[in-house]
Order: C-alpha cells, then sequence, then structure tokens
C-alpha cells in the first residue's frame, strides 16, 4: 500500500515538472522597434530580416552553422523555449516608438525590447525601458549620448560614432600616408578643405559634433559644417553652400531619402570633391544604390558589414548565403548588426535561463560572445558595467567600404579600412561629375 | 566682390528655379480652396500619386519619364473628381470639422494604399531627357534641368488656369461658384460640376507637378509631406484661392529657403566667420514659416487674397 502512495507521489510529482517544463518551455516574446515606414524604410526592413533570420537560426538546429546558437533548438536553458518577436514600426517617430515600447511591455508582456534604428526613437524607447525595469538591446543606434546617460537597463552591440568618427580620421591619415591599397603616399593639404553636412536630429548633430571634436587635432577638421532637416524637400541651398569653399573631403551623415537627394543635388551642381565619406545610414541601405546606380561609384560609407567579410569569415559567408535564399538580397550594415543584436539575446537568455528581468540584467551584464560566434569583423561582444559609457559593448569595431563596380557591373562596397582588411584598391580621387 | 555677385547670382537662380516648382506644387490647392473653400489636406498625397503614375509610366514602357505628364495629368483629374463624387460632395453638407477631418483622412487613406501597393522604399528613375541633368551658365550658375523644366511648366500652368479663370465662360463659371455658390445655381450654373471640375484641375496640375519632380526626387508614400507643408505656406502666403498670389508665393518661399546660400554671399564679402552658416541652414525652412506667420498677424487673406 505504502508502494503504491510512494507511485502515486512519484507519478504526481512527475506529472508536476513535466507540467512547469511545460510552462517553460512556450515562447519568449521580444518586443522590436523599427522605422517600417517612412524616409528610412528600406533600412527598417533589412534590420527586420536580419532579426528574423537570427531568430530562425536559432528557433531551430541548423547543424551545418559554426555558431553556438546553430546547436539548440530554442533556448536550451529554458527547456528550448522559442523566441518570438513582436515587430513594430516607428515610423521614425520618437513619441510613436515610446508608445510602441508601452503597449509591448503592458499589452504583449515581452520579456525584452530590441531597437530602435534613429538614434532619435532609440532615446525615447530605452526611457520607457528604463521606467519598466525591462531589457533593452540597441543594435544600430550610433549617438554616443546614448549610453553616457548611465541606463541600467540598456546595452549597445554597435560601436558608436565616437569610435566610427575615430575610424575615419585614423583612415585619412593613413590615406596620406599611403597605408590604403592602391594609393601612393601624398601631402595631408590635398584633402582640404574638408566640408561636413550632417542630418539634424539627435544622431546626425552628434555625428557633427564627433567629426569637429575628433577632426581638429590631426588638422582636417572642417571648413563648413552644417546642419539640415532630413525630411526636406530640397538640399540645393546646401549643396551650394558646401561647393562654396571648392570642398576637396565631402562628410555626410544623411538617413535614407535625404542622403539620396543630397547626392542627387551634388551632381546637378556638378560637385567635384576627391572624396565623399557618408557615415552609414542612409549611404549604406540598398535604396542608396538602387536609386542612384553608378554615381555610387567611389563614395566612402563607414560600416560594419560587407559581403567581402565572407572571405575572411566563413560564419558570415555562411549566414549570408541563408539570408540571401530568404531575401534575394547581400546582408548589409543593417541586417547584419540587426542579426547581431538578436544574437547576443540568445547568448543572455541561455546565460540568465530565465525570463525575469534582474536575471537578464545580471546575464546581460555578464555576457560575454567571442569573435567567432560573430558574422561581423569585431573582436566579440562585452558590455561595459562601470564607467561613462555603460552598457556599450567595447568589442565592436568598425569599417570603412568604397562602392565599386563589380565584375557583374553592379555596384558593390569593397572594403578599405582596417587596412588589412582591404578587398580592393581604392578609387582616389573620384571623379565626380 | 566677382565671388559676391557669382555666389548672389547663383543663390538667386536656385531660389527662384525652386520657387517656380513650390508654386507648381501649390497651384492645384489654391484652385481647390478658391472655388469650395476647402483647404485638401490629401494635396501631398495627390502629388505621390502623380509621382507613381510617372514612375509607372517610365518602368512598366520602358518611356522617357517625360511621357509619364500627360498621364500623370489623366491620373490626377480622374483622381480629384473621383474624390469629390466619393469623399469631398458629402463633407459639403457637414459642419467645417468634418471637411477638415474628410480630407485628412482621405490623406492617410491614400497614403496607406501607396503603401500596401509600392511599398515603403523610395524609388526613382535612372534615364530620362531631364534626369539628373544640369548646365552652366555664365561664369559658374548651374541650372538643374528637371526644375528648369518644372519651372517652365509651372509658368505654363499658371498662365493657362489664368487664362481659363480670366477669360472663359468656364472660368468665368468657376470664379461665380467661388464667390457665392447659391446665386451661381440661381442664375443656372451647374455648381456641382464646377467643384467636381475644380477638384478634377486641382488633381491634374499636381498630378503633372508629381511626373515632372520624379525626374529628381525619389518618390516614396510619405514624399507628399515634405512638399505639402511648404505648398500650404505658399497659398496662405499668396492668398487663398488666388493663381497669381500662388506663382508670386513660390518665387518668395524659394527665395527664402536660399537666405543660407545668400548669407554665404555676404560672408565672403565681408570675410565673416563661415561657420555660422550651418545654423541658417538648420533653421531655412523657419524663414518660410516666419514669413507665414507675418502674413497671418498683418494681412490674413494674403499678398493676392480676395476672400476674408
Amino acid at each position: 500500500m505504502a508502494r503504491g502512495y510512494l507511485m502515486a507521489a512519484l507519478a504526481v510529482f512527475a506529472a508536476f515538472s513535466l507540467c512547469t517544463n511545460a510552462i517553460a518551455v512556450d515562447e519568449i516574446k521580444i518586443g522590436v522597434l523599427y522605422p517600417l515606414t517612412g524616409g528610412a524604410a528600406a533600412e527598417g526592413k533589412e534590420l527586420r530580416d536580419g532579426a528574423e533570420l537570427a531568430v530562425e537560426i536559432a528557433n531551430n538546429v541548423k547543424t551545418e552553422l559554426d555558431m553556438a546558437m546553430a546547436k539548440n533548438s530554442g533556448i536550451k536553458s529554458l527547456g528550448g523555449a522559442k523566441i518570438k518577436l513582436i515587430i513594430q514600426d516607428h515610423q521614425g517617430n520618437p513619441q510613436l516608438g515610446a508608445d510602441l515600447a508601452k503597449k509591448l511591455i503592458q499589452d504583449d508582456k515581452v520579456v525584452g525590447l530590441m531597437g530602435a534604428y534613429h538614434s532619435a526613437v532609440t532615446k525615447t524607447v530605452a526611457a520607457v525601458a528604463e521606467r519598466y525595469g525591462v531589457p533593452m538591446i540597441n543594435e544600430s543606434s550610433t549617438s554616443p549620448a546614448l549610453t553616457k546617460e548611465g541606463l541600467k537597463w540598456f546595452w549597445r552591440t554597435t560601436p558608436h560614432d565616437g569610435t566610427f568618427t575615430n575610424d575615419l580620421f585614423l583612415f585619412l591619415q593613413g590615406l596620406t600616408q599611403g597605408k590604403v591599397r592602391g594609393v601612393k603616399p601624398f601631402d595631408k593639404k590635398e584633402l582640404l578643405p574638408i566640408v561636413s553636412a550632417c542630418e539634424k536630429t539627435e544622431w546626425g548633430s552628434n555625428v557633427d559634433a564627433a567629426i569637429k571634436e575628433i577632426g581638429k587635432p590631426s588638422g582636417l577638421e572642417p571648413q563648413i559644417s552644417l546642419l539640415y532637416a532630413a525630411k526636406a524637400p530640397d538640399l540645393s541651398s546646401e549643396g551650394q553652400s558646401l561647393l562654396s569653399v571648392k570642398p576637396a573631403t565631402m562628410l555626410f551623415a544623411g538617413y535614407g531619402a535625404d542622403a539620396i537627394l543630397m547626392i542627387k543635388t551634388l551632381k546637378s551642381l556638378k560637385a567635384k570633391p576627391k572624396l565623399i565619406w557618408g557615415q552609414n545610414a542612409g549611404f549604406e541601405s540598398p535604396e542608396f544604390v538602387s536609386a542612384l546606380g553608378e554615381d555610387t561609384e567611389g563614395i566612402l560609407t563607414r560600416t560594419v558589414f560587407s559581403p567581402r567579410v565572407g572571405e575572411v569569415k566563413k560564419v558570415s559567408a555562411q549566414v549570408n548565403n541563408l539570408y540571401k535564399t530568404k531575401t534575394g538580397r547581400d546582408l548589409s550594415g543593417a541586417s547584419a548588426r540587426a542579426f547581431t543584436a538578436t544574437q547576443a539575446w540568445v547568448h543572455i537568455l541561455e546565460k540568465a535561463g530565465s525570463t525575469k528581468p534582474q536575471d537578464l540584467q545580471k546575464a546581460a551584464n555578464e555576457v560575454k560572445i567571442d569573435a567567432d560566434e560573430l558574422i561581423v569583423p569585431w573582436q566579440g561582444i562585452k558590455f561595459t558595467t562601470t564607467g561613462p559609457d555603460l552598457g556599450q559593448n567595447v568589442l565592436g569595431t568598425g569599417m570603412i567600404g568604397q562602392y565599386q563596380k563589380g565584375k557583374d557591373g553592379k555596384m558593390i562596397l569593397e572594403i578599405v579600412y582596417p587596412f588589412e582588411l582591404a578587398t580592393a584598391d581604392m578609387i582616389f580621387p573620384i571623379k565626380g561629375w | 566682390m566677382d565671388a559676391f555677385l557669382l555666389q548672389m547670382a547663383k543663390a538667386i537662380t536656385a531660389g527662384l528655379l525652386m520657387g517656380l516648382v513650390f508654386g507648381l506644387v501649390a497651384l492645384g490647392l489654391t484652385i481647390i480652396f478658391g472655388v469650395m473653400d476647402i483647404v485638401n489636406f490629401a494635396h501631398g498625397e495627390f502629388l505621390m500619386i502623380g509621382m507613381y503614375a510617372g514612375l509607372l509610366t517610365a518602368t512598366v514602357f520602358g518611356l522617357d519619364p517625360l511621357f509619364g505628364l500627360p498621364v500623370a495629368a489623366v491620373v490626377g483629374f480622374a483622381l480629384g473628381i473621383a474624390c469629390y463624387y466619393g469623399l469631398v460632395r458629402f463633407l459639403l453638407r457637414g459642419p467645417m470639422v468634418a471637411q477638415l477631418f474628410g480630407t485628412f483622412g482621405l490623406m492617410l487613406f491614400l497614403r496607406n494604399v501607396a503603401l500596401l501597393i509600392m511599398g515603403a522604399d523610395p524609388q526613382s528613375v535612372h534615364s530620362g531627357l531631364l534626369v539628373g541633368k544640369s548646365f552652366v551658365l555664365g561664369p559658374g550658375i548651374v541650372i538643374e534641368v528637371t526644375k528648369l523644366a518644372a519651372g517652365g511648366l509651372s509658368l505654363l500652368a499658371f498662365g493657362f488656369m489664368w487664362w481659363v479663370m480670366k477669360r472663359t465662360k468656364i472660368g468665368k463659371a468657376l470664379t461665380a461658384t467661388a464667390l457665392d455658390a447659391q446665386a451661381a445655381r440661381y442664375m443656372g450654373i451647374p455648381t456641382e460640376r464646377m467643384n467636381s471640375l475644380a477638384w478634377g484641375l486641382g488633381g491634374a496640375t499636381v498630378g503633372m507637378a508629381g511626373a515632372l519632380l520624379l525626374n529628381f526626387w525619389p518618390v516614396e508614400p510619405n514624399v507628399g509631406l515634405l512638399f505639402t507643408m511648404i505648398a500650404f505656406a505658399t497659398v496662405a502666403l499668396g492668398g487663398f484661392g488666388s493663381i497669381s498670389g500662388a506663382a508670386v508665393a513660390g518665387l518668395i518661399v524659394g527665395l527664402l529657403i536660399n537666405i543660407p546660400s545668400m548669407w554665404d554671399a555676404f560672408s565672403m564679402l565681408i570675410g565673416g566667420d563661415r561657420l555660422q552658416v550651418g545654423l541658417l541652414h538648420q533653421f531655412k525652412y523657419s524663414f518660410v514659416y516666419a514669413a507665414y506667420f507675418l502674413i497671418m498677424v498683418f494681412r490674413p487673406r494674403g499678398l493676392f487674397g480676395w476672400k476674408h
């Protein structure tokens, strides 16, 4: 009889534990905020596709991929729970972003947030995350100010504009010293005068400040630096001002449509600079190339990814192939970074083994992802937990690519910086219009 | 001094060209308001549809984007008429607020339909007679051919509309409807048809403007917003309902947004701090809205307006 009771107790216990497992093996909801309509819609779509591919890999076993999250089906430490992204469109509007974030937390009960591309939107969404104590991973907003506010629930995987702008001036100095593949050393004066134009929201104005600050010590500060409204029908007065000093080097920070309009305006004004550099975003979206075609030849953009990375990193090539099968496009800086941030989420969830905010916060502060795991050419992911740049990934690095015409006649981003990763001779000076 | 004059000439040329473009965009808005006292919030969406009509004509048939002009005019006309009979006619029976919200709703509806059908990515034409073309006049004044053509078309459209309104029976009937719809009805003018004609003409001019702008601007479902804000300021400046007012106000707006370039010229002359120009560009649209504000305060009917 006692044995019968014991068996029954065991059965009940087993049923309970199965039951709790069954509760654990549910889905983990992550709220994602991207600009799916408006001027930056093309980038938003890239981000969404990158994040969705990462979730697909995390939720299924893909043995052919050399990354930890491809080995398990779902989050192993949470009993194989699957990740579900709830993606919302913030239209590039900071207020809407904040409202959607609240809705995701309160109504959809997401365990964490990801987004939001535009630094201005990320700022308001991060404020909501902080208020509700919900972890947020940011994949691609590069305003340095975001990690300077001491937020305890905000982590950023991408390097920020401080790093990127530093890279720009290291590149320009290296260019004059003959370090760039295919370019002989020349006098620094040939790069002068420098002019810059940045869009005037949170992101662009911070890029503008970084360019002025970091360029000054090396004598490469812009002679004219202006801010403009990205949502504007005309940039010809900006173009005229920039060209009035006959610039050799032109630096830009623009989101989607305004970057295209700026280059079209420069072309129509018959600009003849030796070098054009764009701070990613609009200069890197697939639409930039499809709208401008061969006019992009020779334009530089800072980036974190080029399909060319696949030549030196096997896992990048593998993931790029999957992405291409899924979307018909190569991975871009936006999609590669959304992929990487989602991957960081997977590692954090795996490490936490829980969906409680405090456990996730602890795991995010402790997580360390090796370089081998990543498709971007960084040294890994490790967030700072003290100091002024709180929550920033310290192992990220930037690249500079140049649009060149490939063998098939299509424009492709060749790597010119870091110098040792160069995949082609740099075109310098560019021919202008 | 030469540099000053050249820079000044560049700024003024760019301002006048862009001004004609703004004028062309604003023309349709002022026609509709002039006849019916209705502010069409969906005006920018008409422009966007004109751009898409031009884009599709160019890409589907492999034609020069210029062939899109008549197509966009027809599409714009049909859209205007359809909107009148499908929506505006009913709105007129309601209070003023219903009219405002009605066209605002139309704006959201058209924008989202475009989003559904055409997607959110900006698209543009790559080749064509006017695409990306410009020529240099004299010592370095660059003339953008698209804007020049838009300017030319704008003058033609203004001339045509002025002729229609002042010299034809239809124009007189439109004006009569605008002045007093009820009295016009008593006189045997089919006011209903006149109203729909105003919407059709408004749609056709802005549709054509769209097809022409396509030669330079990428099109996406939200593109209308960029131009509508300026178009409203232009119409208010010129006087609601005034056709010549829209033309002159367009030019003023074009010159106002080129104030930073003019400042460049002056800074060349006096050797001032060039860096300040950055600040001016940031606020260049503020000059337009400041002018709008001043007009609203001191001359609410606008420069050439005749309606109170």
